[in-house]
């Protein structure tokens, strides 16, 4: 009985980390997925308005989704640290 | 002593080392802009700033020469993050980036930013989904990864046969571009030149393996990187008087809408038949930069955008290079590190478009009363572009121009009557970047045939025979590939629109699957490897026939409908066929652990001491 129980709680850890891994994984990848997929379905309406001497259609293709999707992996890379880092102290704990 | 690689910390004095060979190439590059002030023939200009770095190049593969196993296929693990990202952009970018790409903006305009887009996109996939698990996994190519994860060494031997079509067609392209560019500047011909490009990537290979790779990638990033930088800057202060040509390339767009109008080209009307991608042969330019979507409908766009985004994800050549950092983390930072960089990349590229296509177009429309302008005999000479007197008036006006897609890089400073120093600059930063892509390429399927293929027959655990047969496999591939580019016509852009389309229809869903879901089997692996080949291989050549797969957008979409068709084989078979073993579960929790050594060295490590108790 007693060893059941830092069993379970592992398994409650491993499977916590596995769960936000999943959902950051999600959240990062839709975000530029959608970003993209949306943008060129308005390129030809958004080319309307003007950005930096830009038509805003072609600026977002051209550089501002490309600038998007580096900040976006550079807090994916920061959040999915933090919840590995959590994963650890808890496994430690247990 | 030795001390195991695994514990060695990376060189300190990377950073001195890498200043030092960019001071060295910048310094180089002044040099010659000197002599070429006091009268040295272009001829003598050119040999200098190509061969001078390949030298150098020459000389860091030497001086990173490696008989150590870890270190001849992952770098001893110790890397540093922004050094692996330049490799990585390197090999993602290549000669086919540098030359094919631009020369498909300048021919296609907005249509083309599908393919940037694409690149940049697999990166962040193949960050957030395949990268650090591979690192943790630890294997040395992507088919051992496979192999381990499902304890199966025909998984392992199938998916070594199967990256061959991706690797192979990105190696030949990038050594033809590579080769292109010397015939133009050296006193050689053409064949030569790729006899040349064979040999020094091959050294380079056989050298250090994925040590030296690293290393000479790394300077040939820096040299390509400056290279294009500089060029650019100074046309874009030529033209704006601004030293960013990122963002001082949208004034030039009504200068460059009325060079186009008086070259004839007006906006496509739908139906109006277009090459989806400009072909390697010289052609006219006929559609506006700035009009959406006029070559490539919304679909098409969208369609090549994932056929290019999961192909990134999944090529096996950026692949290999997720175990040579020192940890999971380092390995997720590399990969954002080289999203960056080829952000960056993608962000300049239509800026070098606009720039050539403006310079050109606007002194042809002046020909009539100029006369012809002084960079068409040197463009004519270098067959980068052609002209034609097609209405018979006895001139040549600007829509009789017929232009190579791969030389628009190589024309600009040339159409902007820059010294012509910088004109070799420009050649030996693409040459850069197309070695160190054919130097990834070439390794990663000659490491393949070695490890996968040759590592499975022969499983003693001696390391001499194992480097034999991987310097034994560098050199028969680049052989090979050699010889085949002497038989076959290879379109760059085509290729890679072809070996993207494979790499995504192959190892996307099966790396999906092995990676995200416990449950898959090795038969689903195998269903998902199989059935996305196959139905590759099916529209490539037997739908091509019936014009299934005869565009790049026919291809993209093979590519997406076979990747569909895998992943539900994949997750058919691993759910009515048998449960995973222990073993398999055991490997997919671990491979999901963040902390740890890579569980390849691991096993590395428990075999050695078993192995000399045997002895």
């Amino acid at each position: 009985m007693t060893a059941e129980v830092p069993e379970t709680t592992e398994t409650a850890v491993r499977d916590r980390h596995q769960l936000r891994t999943l959902a950051v994984a999600v959240t990062t990848i839709s975000a530029m997925l959608c970003g993209v997929v949306i943008t060129i379905l308005y390129a030809v309406s958004l080319n309307r308005l003007w950005f930096l001497h830009f038509p805003l259609g072609f600026y977002l293709l051209a550089q501002g989704l490309l600038i998007f999707a580096v900040f976006v992996t550079f807090w994916y890379v920061r959040v999915q640290e933090r919840i590995d880092h959590t994963r650890s102290v808890n496994e430690d704990v247990v | 002593m030795r001390t195991p690689s695994r514990h060695r910390t990376p060189n300190p004095h990377l950073g001195a080392y890498y200043g030092i060979i960019t001071a060295a190439f910048v310094s180089l590059a002044v040099l010659l802009a000197i002599a070429e002030q006091l009268g040295w023939s272009d001829g003598a200009i050119a040999r200098s700033m190509i061969l001078l770095p390949l030298a150098l190049y020459l000389f860091i593969a030497a001086g990173s020469r490696t008989l150590d196993v870890e270190d001849f296929f992952a770098s001893g693990r110790r890397v540093p993050p922004v050094y692996n990202a330049l490799l990585l952009a390197a090999t993602a970018v290549g000669g086919i980036g540098f030359f094919a790409y631009t020369g498909a903006l300048f021919f296609l305009g907005f249509d083309g930013l599908a393919i940037g887009l694409g690149w940049t996109a697999g990166f962040l996939l193949a960050g957030v989904l395949f990268v650090p698990y591979l690192r943790k996994a630890g294997a040395y190519t992507l088919p051992a990864f496979l192999g381990q994860r499902f304890n199966s060494r025909f998984a392992r031997t199938t998916s070594s046969a199967m990256q061959v079509v991706p690797t192979a067609l990105l190696l030949a392209a990038e050594i033809k571009i590579a080769a292109a560019v010397i015939a133009v500047f050296l006193p050689m011909s053409f064949w030569l030149a790729v006899l040349l490009v064979a040999v020094l990537v091959a050294a380079t290979g056989i050298l250090g393996g994925m040590r030296s790779l690293t290393w000479t990638g790394s300077a040939e990033f820096i040299a390509g990187a400056v290279g294009l930088v500089v060029t650019l800057i100074v046309v874009s202060v030529l033209l704006t008087n601004l030293p960013a040509p990122q963002f001082t390339y949208s004034e030039m767009f009504g200068s460059l809408q009325g060079a186009e109008t008086a070259a004839g080209m007006a906006p496509l009307k739908p139906g109006v038949l277009v090459p989806p991608l400009p072909a390697t042969a010289p052609m006219q330019a006929v559609k506006p930069f700035m009009q959406s979507f006029g070559a490539i409908n919304e679909p098409g766009f969208i369609v090549l955008f994932f056929a290019f985004a999961l192909g990134t994800a999944a090529l096996p050549s950026l692949l290999a290079r997720s175990g040579v950092t020192s940890s999971v983390a380092d390995q997720r930072r590399s990969t954002a590190w080289a999203l960056a960089l080829v952000a960056l990349f993608v962000i300049t590229a239509p800026s070098l478009a606009v720039f050539a296509k403006l310079l050109m177009f606007r002194d042809m429309a002046l020909a009539p009363t100029a006369g012809l302008p002084a960079w068409l005999s040197t463009l004519e000479a270098w067959q980068l572009v052609q002209t034609s007197d097609l209405n018979g008036d006895g001139l040549i006006g600007p829509g009789e121009l017929f232009i190579a897609r791969d030389g628009v890089a190589l024309a600009l400073p040339v159409l902007a009557r820059l010294p012509y120093v910088l004109t070799a600059l420009m050649a030996a930063a693409g040459l850069a970047i197309a070695l160190a892509a054919a130097g990834s390429h070439l390794f990663t399927l000659a490491a393949s045939l070695a490890d996968d293929i040759y590592g499975v027959l022969d499983r003693t655990p001696i390391a001499l025979p194992r480097l034999m047969a991987a310097w034994a496999a560098i050199a028969a591939c680049a052989l090979a590939t050699a010889v085949f580019l002497f038989i076959a016509e290879v379109d760059a852009l085509r290729s890679a629109v072809t070996a993207f389309s494979f790499a995504a229809a192959t190892f996307f869903p099966v790396l999906l699957l092995a990676i995200w879901w416990p449950r898959c089997t090795v038969w689903g692996a195998l269903a998902s490897l199989g059935t996305g080949f196959v139905v590759m291989v099916l529209a490539v050549t037997v739908g091509g026939l019936f014009g299934v797969a005869e565009t790049a957008v026919g291809t993209g979409l093979a590519a997406l409908v076979a990747a569909l068709l895998a992943a539900c084989a994949g997750i058919g078979a691993s759910l009515y066929g048998p449960a995973p073993t222990a073993g398999e579960m055991a490997y997919y929790e671990e491979m999901r652990k963040p902390e740890g050594e890579a569980i390849f060295d691991l096993a590395q490590r428990r075999a050695t001491p078993a192995a000399a108790q045997e002895d």
